[in-house]
C-alpha cells in the first residue's frame, strides 16, 4: 500500500478535545482520494499530520515504505490561500521549491517552465503576485506543488475561496492535469460535488470525535457531468451523511450543557 | 499640475524667509526685545554658509558626522539584527527582555553621555557609543516584530516543500520581513543622527556638532542657526533619499502601496 495511515489519533494539548479518533485508511499509488466532513470534523488535521506539519498522538503514517515524522518535499501541501510568495514573480515562485530540491538553475527554468504551460500560466511568468487574479493564484501554487513532483499531493479545500465560475473552470484543470500526471492525490473538501467530481474514493468523516464513517468508492466515468441525474442523487445521499453527522453532534451538546464547544 | 505644486512649494518657502526675516527686524530693532547677536537672521546664515563653506570647516564637519555616524549604524545593525534574532528564539527572553527594550528605546541618547566619558574617554568611540546605544535597540525591536509578523502560512508552506530550518531564515523569514526592517531601519537611522548630534555637542573635534559648538562659544547665532539647517538637511535628505524611497519601492513591488 502506497499511503498507509493506521489507527491514527489526535488530542490537542490546549483543549485535551479528541479531534481525530482511530482513523485508518489505505490509499493505492495514482488514486485520488477527497475527504469530505462537516466541519470541525478533523479533516484538515488529517491532512496536516500526513504533511508532518503535526504528529498524531497515537498511530503511524507510513508513505511508500517510510515512516512520516516531519514536513518533507514528498508531501507538498496546496492551501486555501495560495500562500504565494509577494516578494516573488509567478515563476519564481513555482522555482522556489526547487531550488531548495537541489535542481539546478537551468533545470528550475525548464520545469517550471512545463508546469507554468500545465496550468497555462506562461504568459504571466513576470507577473507580480498581486497583479494576478485568486484564480491564478491558485494555478500557479498548483504549479508549484507540481513541479516538485512529490509522491504525495495533499490539497486543503485549495479551491473554496474563489468564486464559483473559477471554480469551475479550475476542477476542470485539476481533473485534466490529474489524468495526466496521474498524482496520487488526497484532497480535503467541505463540498460534497467537488468530492464526487475528483475521487476515486470519497472518504466521508464524522465529527465528535472525527472519525471515518464511510469510504464511497466513485465509479462514474470522467470527465464527470455534475448534473447527471445518478450524480446527483449520490451527492444528495452523502450530504445527507454528513448534514445527518453535523446534526447528531450538535444534539449531543445540547443533551450535555456542561460540555462546551 | 507639477510646476503648479513646485512652484507652490518655492513660494511658500520665500514667504517664510520673508516672514523670518520680519521677525528679526521685529524683535531687534522696532520692539527691542532681543539683542540683535541672539537672534539669527537669513542673511547673517547665508553669510556664515559662505564663510563656513569658503574656509572647507562646513565640509569637514559633515564628512566627519557622516563617518562616524555610518560607522555607528553599522555596528547597530549588526548587534541589532542579531539581538533580534535571539529575542525572536526564546518566548522567555521575548515576554522579559522586550519591555525592558522599549523603555530603554524611551531614553534620550544623551543620557549615554557619561556612560561614553567614563568607559571610552573624549574621543571617537565615545561618541560612536552613543549613536550604537541611541539606534540598536530601535533595530532589535524592528527586527523582532518584523519577523513576528510574517504570515505563518509562508512558513508551513516553505516547510512542505522541503525547506529546512536552517535555509528558513534566508528563502522566507528575511525577504518577507524585509518592508518591516526598512521601516525599522528608517527610525533607527533617526535615532542614530540625533544621538550623534548628542555626542559630537560634547567632543571637542571636528563635526557639526561641534562646529556648533564653536557658534555658541563665539556668540555667533548664525552659525549655530547654520549648522541646525545643515542637520536638518542632511536628516531629511537621507530620510526621504535612501529609506522612504526603498521602502516605498518594497511596498510597491509586493502590492502593499
Amino acid at each position: 500500500m502506497y499511503l498507509q495511515l493506521n489507527s491514527i489519533s489526535k488530542i490537542f494539548g490546549d483543549t485535551k478535545k479528541e479531534t481525530l479518533q482511530d482513523v485508518s485508511l489505505e490509499v493505492e499509488k495514482g488514486e485520488f482520494i477527497c475527504i469530505v466532513g462537516p466541519s470541525g470534523c478533523g479533516k484538515s488535521t488529517l491532512l496536516n499530520l500526513v504533511a508532518g506539519l503535526d504528529t498524531p498522538t497515537d498511530g503511524t503514517i507510513m508513505l511508500d515504505g517510510k515512516k512520516v515524522t516531519a514536513p518533507g518535499a514528498d508531501r507538498v501541501v496546496m492551501f486555501q490561500e495560495a500562500a504565494l510568495y509577494p516578494w516573488l514573480n509567478v515563476m519564481q515562485n513555482v522555482m522556489f521549491g526547487l531550488e531548495a530540491a537541489g535542481h539546478s538553475k537551468k533545470e528550475q527554468m525548464q520545469i517550471a517552465e512545463k508546469y507554468l504551460k500545465m496550468v497555462q500560466l506562461w504568459q504571466y511568468r513576470e507577473y507580480p503576485i498581486h497583479q494576478i487574479s485568486g484564480g491564478m493564484k491558485q494555478r500557479t501554487a498548483l504549479a508549484r506543488a507540481l513541479a516538485l513532483d512529490s509522491k504525495l499531493l495533499l490539497m486543503d479545500e485549495p479551491f473554496s475561496a474563489l468564486d464559483k465560475q473559477t471554480i469551475n473552470i479550475l476542477r476542470a484543470e485539476l481533473e485534466e492535469i490529474w489524468e495526466k500526471t496521474k498524482k496520487t492525490i488526497l484532497y480535503v473538501t467541505h463540498s460534497v460535488e467537488e468530492a464526487i467530481y475528483f475521487a476515486d474514493r470519497v472518504v466521508v468523516m464524522a465529527e465528535n470525535p472525527g472519525q471515518i464513517k464511510q469510504i464511497i468508492p466513485i465509479r462514474f466515468a470522467r470527465p464527470r457531468n455534475i448534473e447527471a441525474p445518478e450524480f446527483t442523487a449520490l451527492r444528495r445521499q452523502i450530504l445527507d451523511q454528513v448534514s445527518l453527522s453535523a446534526r447528531k453532534s450538535m444534539a449531543d451538546e445540547f443533551d450535555r450543557p456542561e460540555v462546551k464547544g | 499640475m507639477k510646476t503648479r505644486k513646485l512652484a507652490g512649494s518655492v513660494l511658500f518657502l520665500i514667504g517664510l524667509l520673508a516672514a523670518w526675516q520680519l521677525l528679526y527686524v521685529a524683535a531687534t530693532d522696532w520692539l527691542a526685545w532681543a539683542k540683535p547677536y541672539a537672534v539669527p537672521h537669513p542673511s547673517g546664515v547665508a553669510q556664515s554658509v559662505q564663510a563656513l563653506l569658503a574656509n572647507g570647516t562646513l565640509f569637514a564637519a559633515v564628512a566627519k558626522s557622516m563617518l562616524r555616524v555610518l560607522t555607528g549604524f553599522a555596528i547597530s545593525l549588526v548587534v541589532g539584527v542579531l539581538f533580534g534574532i535571539l529575542i525572536i528564539q526564546s518566548e522567555y527572553l521575548s515576554r522579559n527582555l522586550k519591555p525592558l527594550l522599549l523603555g530603554i528605546q524611551t531614553l534620550p541618547s544623551v543620557c549615554w553621555v557619561p556612560f561614553a566619558i567614563l568607559w571610552f574617554g573624549l574621543n571617537e568611540s565615545s561618541i560612536i557609543f552613543v549613536v550604537v546605544m541611541g539606534s540598536v535597540f530601535s533595530i532589535s525591536l524592528a527586527v523582532e516584530s518584523g519577523i513576528k509578523e510574517v504570515p505563518p502560512i509562508y512558513i508551513k508552506a516553505a516547510k512542505t516543500m522541503g525547506v529546512t530550518p536552517a535555509n528558513m531564515y534566508t528563502k522566507v523569514i528575511f525577504p518577507a520581513a524585509l518592508p518591516s526592517f526598512v521601516a525599522g531601519l528608517k527610525q533607527a537611522w533617526s535615532f542614530a543622527w540625533r544621538a550623534l548630534m548628542s555626542g559630537e555637542v560634547m567632543s571637542a573635534s571636528v563635526g557639526l556638532g561641534y562646529t556648533l559648538m564653536i557658534g555658541r562659544d563665539l556668540a555667533d547665532i548664525n552659525q549655530v542657526m547654520t549648522v541646525m539647517l545643515v542637520i536638518v538637511l542632511i536628516g531629511i535628505v537621507i530620510d526621504k533619499g535612501i529609506f522612504s524611497s526603498v521602502e516605498n519601492y518594497l511596498l510597491k513591488k509586493r502590492g502593499l502601496k
